[in-house]
């Protein structure tokens, strides 16, 4: 998680796709995206759809962190580890 | 090749997901286009479909297709083996449709040859709650509540004819009392998972009110 947190808060406000992340973390897509679900659910990062670069694929989603998704990762950030979301945002 | 099993990876994937994570499953399934782009799709689909799996437990509708899956080749597909067997006397030496003759020892030639002419027919019935059993797991997993519907009437019409057969031919029922318990358990598991999906529409009371 402090992965896909490190590689969102870098890209600060602009939108980047799953696949993108994937690369970019490493992270598989079977360990991206229960993350991705698991931090939209929290709050963390908001998900948008997007119009393709290219005719004849399909609109894709796209992630950013939210303004408390930002804060947390700087919480995590400072601390070197992850803490729950809750205990930040209590 | 691969890309056919990594579309069917993505397939199962997305039924796992179930409605409430749709739109996640269409996002998987735009990037699963950008990584085909890059020949990477198989291993993309396999992570998808871990992802999934991963979030089953987490929410109803994945906690429901499990409970289907686990009532369907859990007790389903078992108990129509176990009609087969039954049926066709592989259970044990003494059991089936031959073990119920074997028993029966009538000394009415008109019996005896009644009870004779009737093993086809009894054995039809019998494979006939095997196959029914087959049927209702695969809709059960479907989630096709009208083959559903079908499949266990189907079964409980099957039951019922084997059981007024063997009482008017005078063959030992006491063969058919385990079978005819396990059903009625799983019909009744069946109706709780169906009544869990809150698809127990004016059909089905239709088709209970014909018997």
């Amino acid at each position: 998680m402090l992965l896909l947190l490190q590689a969102l808060s870098v890209r600060g406000r602009q939108w980047c796709h799953g696949y993108d992340l994937m690369k970019e973390t490493g992270l598989m897509s079977g360990t991206l995206y229960p993350l991705l679900m698991r931090m939209a659910e929290q709050g963390l990062i908001e998900a948008e759809w997007r119009e393709p670069a290219q005719t004849g694929r399909p609109a894709r989603h796209v992630y950013r962190l939210t303004t408390a998704g930002a804060a947390f990762a700087q919480v995590a950030s400072d601390r070197g580890a992850v803490p729950s979301p809750k205990a930040v945002f209590a | 090749m691969r890309a056919a099993v990594a579309q069917s990876l993505m397939a199962l994937a997305t039924y796992c997901l179930g409605d409430d994570r749709r739109e996640w499953a269409q996002a998987m399934q735009a990037e699963y286009d950008e990584a085909g782009a890059e020949g990477r799709q198989l291993g993309f689909a396999a992570g998808c479909l871990i992802a999934a799996w991963r979030e089953m437990p987490r929410h109803v509708e994945g906690r429901l297709i499990l409970a289907d899956h686990a009532l369907a080749l859990g007790l389903l597909v078992p108990v129509a083996f176990l009609q087969f067997a039954c049926a066709i006397g592989l259970s044990s030496g003494q059991s089936g449709v031959y073990g119920m003759l074997a028993m029966a020892r009538t000394e009415d030639p008109y019996l005896a040859n009644a009870q004779f002419s009737a093993v086809p027919v009894l054995l039809a019935l019998w494979l006939l709650l095997g196959a029914a059993h087959l049927r209702l797991a695969w809709a059960l997993l479907d989630r096709d509540w009208g083959r559903v519907v079908q499949a266990g009437s189907m079964i409980a019409a099957a039951a019922l004819t084997l059981v007024m057969m063997v009482g008017v031919l005078g063959l030992h029922a006491a063969f058919l009392a385990p079978v005819v318990g396990v059903m009625v358990i799983e019909l009744i598991f069946v109706m709780a998972a169906s009544r869990r999906h809150g698809c127990i529409t004016t059909e089905v009371t239709l088709v209970h009110s014909t018997w």
